[in-house]
């Protein structure tokens, strides 16, 4: 099957840069630089890696360029030696995705300032799976696996410092991971509201700004969150963050398209407020600057296991179980070795999107490889498959089962204001049909590769520490108390096939 | 010993200048005239600024030195490229010929490169970073708000803009050629107006037509040009050289034709469907595809990626090709005037990067190089496009020199190379 981005075009590539817009209808050309799509104004660019060809029109495929190779593994176009900026690099993400491109040629900067090991040491929590310090887990990346990534300790709000790193590298993407990522964190009080806030959208708006006016044609790849559309009661699909151009609004006998608008979104925490915020920006941005973006709506990630974590203990990447930064299935990997119950909130119905860390890599590095068309702000919802948490935490008690574990479960007052029970269609058809992307994990394989790697005694010691951690005890109404139970019960004893079902369309 | 000053009036028609100082429009160049040779001269084929400028300042044809278009494809592909000062084949006067040069404005000498004395480039010219040589003087530029070129955007979107916006930059094209003239060195110094063609493609109707509410617009324009004329031209001495050139002419321009539109529906082009269509479309079974304004290429094999023409087809193709554009009419009108075979028009080593069929059009059918549109001929806002056959040229010199009786724009660089004494 041929590439899906072989019949991507300059207007796609970041090594296009913008030159000027001619009329030579009039011999005229124009003080905008614009990327029109007139055919009768001619768009010209410059090749930053192939200066030789002059000026030309924007339209070599990646199959026709010599700088953009087939990589067999992935039946993709990957650009030579690209420079890809990870920010937020040490985190759970960055790092795992920084020795994925590392590995597959990609040239790899990035920045962290480490503010991730700090909260979670606010916390009083640790990553369970150890982790290195950067120096040593950059010694070890380029002993093992032979790359070289051009770190800085850095805040993304350090704008001066940036804009160097950025004027240095030149990166054709930026990975943008580095965000707070926690609903909870930013609903302890008003100053944690306050530094997710500042930190996430002040930080996503000064990028902004430095990539116009450093790398206008790179690719930003934001990292958004599938929280930002809610759950909506009504069950109107999910669209992936625009319209599709058949939609349609009716109201008072009157129709409406709404094709090409985002779709409307309904956060459910300060956190998921500001990554609204962040899209908007990054939206704006693009239409005013014709820069690019890939938002990236992730569902819930999961997952220890890529190949090249895998390749020695000093390359794993972070893995938190505390009730800030440990994502469910994590969570309940950790709740279940320690022999709690999986605590789940409300009725358990609540639907949600998942991805594997190796799958969400693997989008990554598709994204990366096909980027939208400069002045194209676009979105993929990044899930591989939709799953109630009570029915999640089944699977985890099961796989346990396997790993001579029996687990509970136990439902909890929901410490979040929240619908525990709703329908959720999602579409997200962009990443497979368009990119290429094949959910190759299932539950079951990565949350057996998390106990394997979990019950490990080092640490299995290292979860026992920091139990405390484990349960909520930030609520949305602002009251400091652990939430309540309200039931504690085996698996396999609850119907699961009652109630809303998720419907996940990927054609 | 006198210098050298070149004026260049980009899509300027003799008839025009010719008229206009008669009127009491240009009395500076109605001076001039009557002190000087002033003739009709030929632009080069095509009659396109890119072409012609290359063939003034190199002296030669498009075959020496490898412009034939604003745009071009990069060999071996179909993607357009778009050639500048660093495509052409050919030295251009002020990189050969002894003593400093001062070069302001010439188009299709962006990016400049190092020279003895100071160069701007002209249209296209894409920033001033790289369009001036030393570097040393764009701060001087930019103080004196120097434009590289008329925004054509405004010509679409207010005329009121527009005129604003060519008095602008002819004001400080003006005030550049002033103060450099004064504060540099210099034995050549050429200074092209290029507002002269933006005006003519967007209004030659307020030109021809004395009731259209921007007529006295126009004319005042060209009052302007030349007081600009005149306040450099006044600054010479009796042992100075004047030169003054246009590149090509200016003419009503009534209706588009759309090469490709004949091409496609007389069975020689194919395109396949495609979003947003570009010469990598072209289905391989085509033998044929034009570029602006009237450049025919034969699709032929070994030469471009998809390329089915092969030698021994390639005579009776061009033959009916050019039956088709010979039959060519709107509303009884033939459209083509001459159709040219390359080795008739050119001659040099990139002969064969050359169209293998140049048209030129009978008076007021614009042809155009549009790859998408179906229908041949239609109308767009604008009213000027350039003639082959009326550029000018005047010379006026202390020196005994014989111009050509039927000047050509290659004859320009001789005629520098015999007023500088050079041989």
């Amino acid at each position: 099957m041929k590439p899906c981005n072989a019949n991507k075009t300059c207007w796609n590539c970041p090594a296009a840069m913008l030159k000027g817009n001619v009329d030579f209808r009039a011999c005229g050309q124009s003080k905008e630089k614009k990327r029109q799509l007139s055919e009768e104004k001619q768009v010209m660019i410059e090749c930053s890696r192939r200066k030789e060809l002059g000026h030309f029109e924007p339209t070599i495929t990646f199959e026709q360029c010599p700088e953009w190779e087939l990589n067999e593994n992935y039946n993709l176009y990957m650009l030579k030696n690209m420079r890809v900026m990870i920010l937020g690099l040490d985190g759970y993400l960055g790092w795992a995705l920084a020795l994925k491109l590392g590995k597959l040629g990609f040239k790899v900067s990035g920045i962290d300032n480490y503010w991730r090991r700090d909260c979670v040491m606010e916390k009083g929590a640790h990553t369970v799976v150890p982790i290195q310090r950067m120096t040593e887990r950059l010694r070890a990346a380029k002993e093992v696996l032979g790359i070289d990534i051009n770190f800085r300790k850095m805040d993304i709000l350090d704008r001066p410092k940036l804009k160097e790193f950025l004027e240095e590298t030149k990166p054709e993407a930026i990975i943008h991971y580095a965000e707070c990522p926690s609903a909870p964190y930013s609903m302890v009080d008003v100053d944690h509201a306050v530094k997710v806030q500042e930190n996430n959208v002040l930080g996503t708006l000064g990028l902004l700004w430095l990539i116009k006016e450093v790398v206008p044609e790179s690719c930003l790849i934001k990292l958004g969150t599938m929280g930002e559309y809610g759950a909506p009661l009504t069950g109107r699909p999910i669209f992936e963050g625009i319209f599709p151009a058949n939609a349609t609004l009716k109201w008072d006998d009157r129709e409406w398209s709404l094709g090409g608008e985002l779709t409307p979104r309904d956060p459910v925490s300060f956190y998921h407020v500001s990554k609204v915020q962040d899209t908007f920006n990054c939206y704006e941005a693009c239409k005013y600057w014709w820069l690019r973006s890939y938002d990236v709506m992730q569902g819930v990630i999961y997952g220890v296991h890529t190949e090249e974590v895998a390749a020695d203990p000093r390359l794993r990447t972070r893995l938190d179980m505390d009730e800030w930064f440990g994502t469910v299935v994590n969570r309940f990997v950790t709740q279940s070795i320690l022999g709690m119950p999986l605590t789940i909130y409300g009725e358990g119905e609540q639907l949600r999107g998942f991805i594997a860390l190796d799958d969400a890599m693997q989008c990554m590095v598709r994204l990366i490889s096909s980027p939208p068309e400069a002045g194209q702000y676009d979105v993929v919802n990044q899930v591989s498959g939709l799953i109630r948490v009570k029915n999640l935490a089944e699977t985890v008690a099961n796989v346990a089962k396997d790993f001579g574990i029996n687990t509970k479960i136990q439902r909890v007052e929901n410490p979040r204001v929240e619908a525990d029970k709703h329908p959720l269609e999602v579409i997200s058809t962009k990443l497979p049909a368009d990119l290429g992307f094949n959910a190759s994990i299932t539950f079951d394989a990565e949350i057996r590769k998390m106990f394997e790697l979990l019950t490990q005694p080092e640490i299995k010691a290292r979860i026992e520490e920091k139990k405390h951690a484990v349960m909520p005890k930030t609520r949305w109404d602002g009251v400091k108390q652990e939430s309540e139970s309200f039931e504690t019960y085996d698996p396999g004893t609850k119907n699961l096939e009652d109630g809303h079902k998720g419907v996940l369309h990927t054609k | 010993m006198g210098k050298t000053v070149i004026i260049g009036l980009d899509g300027v028609p003799y008839h025009l200048i010719d008229n206009l100082s008669n009127k009491g429009v240009m009395p500076n160049f109605k001076n001039l005239k009557d002190k000087g040779i002033f003739k009709e001269m030929e632009s080069a084929i095509p009659e396109i600024s890119s072409v012609s400028w290359s063939s003034i300042i190199t002296g030669v044809n498009p075959a020496e030195h490898g412009i034939f278009g604003f745009m071009d494809m990069i060999p071996g592909t179909y993607t357009m490229s778009f050639p500048n000062f660093n495509s052409i084949k050919a030295p251009a006067f002020w990189q050969t010929m002894d003593g400093t040069h001062a070069i302001i404005n010439v188009p299709s000498t962006y990016p400049a490169k190092p020279m003895n004395g100071f160069h701007v480039a002209g249209f296209v010219a894409l920033d001033l970073e790289n369009a001036v040589y030393p570097q040393k003087y764009i701060p001087m530029l930019e103080e004196l708000n120097y434009r590289i070129d008329v925004d054509s955007e405004k010509g679409h979107s207010s005329k009121e803009l527009f005129f604003k916006d060519l008095h602008r930059t002819l004001d400080a094209r003006q005030n550049t050629a002033l103060q450099l003239w004064d504060e540099t060195k210099w034995d050549t110094f050429m200074f092209v107006i290029t507002g002269t063609d933006r005006i003519g493609h967007f209004l030659w109707d307020a030109y021809e037509d004395e009731n259209h509410e921007h007529h006295q617009n126009f004319l005042d324009y060209f009052k302007r040009v030349d007081e600009v004329v005149g306040s450099i031209t006044n600054k010479m001495s009796d042992e100075d050289s004047l030169i003054m050139i246009s590149d090509h002419g200016m003419g009503l321009s009534e209706t588009n034709v759309i090469v490709n539109a004949v091409l496609k529906n007389n069975g020689f082009l194919e395109l396949n469907d495609a979003e947003r269509q570009n010469h990598n479309h072209i289905k391989a079974n085509s033998k044929a595809f034009a570029l602006d304004p009237g450049r025919i290429y034969l699709n032929k094999e070994g030469k471009y990626p998809k390329g089915t023409v092969k030698k021994e087809d390639e005579e009776q193709i061009l033959k009916d090709l050019t039956s088709t554009f010979e039959n060519l009419e709107k509303d009884g009108k033939k459209v083509i005037k001459k159709i040219f075979r390359k080795e008739e028009v050119y001659s040099g080593p990139h002969l064969e990067q050359a169209p293998d069929l140049i048209l030129l059009s009978n008076k007021g059918f614009n042809l155009r190089g549009n790859l998408t549109k179906t229908e041949i001929f239609d109308k767009d806002i604008f009213t000027g496009m350039h003639t082959q056959e009326d550029a000018f040229l005047f010379v006026k010199t202390p020196k005994s020199i014989e111009l050509p009786k039927n000047p050509k724009v290659t004859d320009v660089f001789p005629i520098i190379n015999k007023i500088n004494g050079d041989t």
